[in-house]
């Protein structure tokens, strides 16, 4: 009988005591972003890292996503003769949906894994001890550059993923299949408002503060070594992911 | 003359440090009397390591206090304990370099954090701390390319940057061999002499204790059971020091 409540028991406590401290380490960040020294040049470095590095990988995810959005869409308009709405539905599927989403997903893999990996390294061999031993702050040396570099950087990175799309949704609408230029264009003028683009930019910028705080949290409390550090990078691509689709559908429901 | 007599510089008063359910310290009462080399000895997994952590508040004890230069540590607020940690400097076990940064950048890296120093300023410092360590040519290089007891020494020139009161060494002759082990022992020795400083050693080296050590500490079960100059270690009547002296395994310390 014990072993049942402790199945289910511990799970939730690990639950609720890895959020509390994921939140305090949030709001220590939030404090220690405002104390002096300001390591502008560590932000950069970060902009440099988790925006200018991940470019190749938003422009590629944002275009394929945008043409095959586009065939998809295209069979099912097609069946009552309403093709010329796929560019609306591109438009507003990649501002309001897929770019923020899909862009915070690559990002979580390619920039958040690095975060845990690199910071966990650090933490296992010491090095974050030996930060504190030359009377630095660990959490301002490295945890803030790297969420705000997140934060700033993510919602860019979106509105590069959303023109990609619509990009790869008219080359194959209009150059493969055939919509009629014109129709495609109008359509997606009148139906798509600049407050959809705006309702992803505002999603890209909660994604981007929670993967490089997922990334910071799970490198920061590493433990167990090498394989504690692959384990911590794992766990911390899977959270990062999970936790955007959650707070993905939250925001859909507030911004509705 | 009984070490209680001296200037004390660090004192340990009854800590209790528990991670989870393991006990590490059950009231440990510690003194470091100002200048000197004090080794801490004790065998493995008796948290030495935490307790040198403690005297510079990187960990605070669950219980009991540690006073530096009559300043109480506990309940100190984080900027007030980031200045004492200025008056400290740690090798770490395995050096704890920073792996992102060369040789030159290591070692500078105190420095311009916490001084106005111009680079050139900065650059005659390293150079000055690498030979007093013992090394040249060195600076170019990245941590990775260093064997154990180069980044040793790099550890100790980036400890020595800010000119601490007081050096910590984790263990430094572990795992090296023994003629590595007497170019450490030197080295603790020379720094030591050169520099006017107060130098916290732990091992479980006897042999090196012996050829270095001023005062000698004892841990054993989370307590103290020796506190005091080299001769009263050398001479005292108790069963775990001698024990601890001899290698034997017959006495009170229990092996597992």
């Amino acid at each position: 009988m014990t072993n049942i409540f402790s199945f289910i028991g511990r799970p939730f406590l690990q639950l609720i005591n890895g959020s509390g401290r994921m939140i305090l380490l949030f709001f220590d960040a939030i404090k220690w972003l405002f104390v002096p020294p300001f390591r502008f040049r560590l932000f950069l470095r970060q902009v440099e890292f988790i925006g200018v590095n991940s470019l190749s990988v938003i422009i590629l995810t944002g275009t394929f996503t945008g043409m095959v959005f586009a065939f998809q869409s295209y069979i099912g308009f097609n069946k009552f003769g309403a093709e010329y709405m796929v560019g609306t539905v591109v438009g507003l599927g990649m501002a309001r949906e897929l770019g923020p989403v899909l862009s915070a997903i690559m990002v979580a893999a390619r920039a958040g894994s690095a975060i845990t990996a690199e910071i966990g390294t650090m933490r296992v061999s010491e090095q974050i001890d030996a930060l504190n031993s030359l009377a630095v702050e660990p959490v301002q040396y490295l945890i803030v550059p790297r969420i705000l570099a997140g934060t700033v950087v993510m919602p860019l990175l979106n509105v590069i993923a959303v023109f990609c799309g619509i990009a790869g949704g008219y080359f194959v609408g209009v150059d493969i299949l055939g919509i009629n230029k014109t129709l495609y264009l109008e359509n997606m003028y009148r139906y798509v408002d600049l407050s959809d683009l705006y309702n992803g930019i505002t999603k890209a910028v909660v994604f981007g503060l929670l993967l490089t705080m997922v990334g910071c949290y799970k490198g920061f409390y590493t433990s167990g070594g090498a394989q504690g550090v692959g384990k911590a990078t794992t766990e911390s691509v899977v959270l990062s992911c999970v936790l955007i689709l959650v707070f993905d559908y939250i925001l859909t429901a507030f911004m509705f | 003359m009984p070490i209680t007599d001296k200037d004390i510089l660090i004192k340990m008063e009854d800590i209790y440090k528990s991670f989870g359910e393991q006990e590490v310290h059950k009231g440990i009462n510690l003194l470091v009397p100002k200048g000197g080399i004090s080794v801490i000895l004790g065998p493995s997994g008796t948290g030495k390591s935490v307790l040198l952590k403690q005297m510079m508040g990187l960990i605070l004890p669950d219980k009991g206090d540690v006073i530096v230069e009559n300043e109480s540590l506990v309940g100190m607020s984080r900027k007030k304990l980031i200045q004492i940690r200025k008056k400290f400097g740690m090798l770490f076990q395995n050096a704890a370099l920073f792996d992102s940064m060369n040789v030159f950048d290591n070692i500078a890296f105190p420095l311009r954090e916490h001084t106005k120093y111009k680079e050139k300023q900065i650059k005659d410092i390293v150079m000055e701390k690498l030979r007093l360590v013992g090394l040249k040519d060195v600076e170019n290089k990245m941590p990775s390319e260093l064997s154990g007891g180069m980044r040793k020494r790099v550890g100790l020139a980036r400890a020595i940057a800010l000119e601490p009161k007081i050096i910590l060494y984790d263990e430094p002759t572990t795992g090296l061999d023994p003629i590595m082990k007497d170019v450490v022992n030197n080295l603790i020795h020379s720094t030591q002499e050169q520099l006017d400083i107060t130098s916290v050693v732990i091992s479980h080296d006897i042999e090196s204790t012996l050829k270095i050590a001023d005062f000698v500490s004892m841990i054993y079960d989370g307590k103290a059971v020796i506190n005091g100059t080299i001769d009263d270690f050398k001479t005292t009547d108790d069963p775990y020091v001698k024990q601890f002296i001899s290698g034997s395994m017959e006495g009170p310390i229990k092996v597992f």
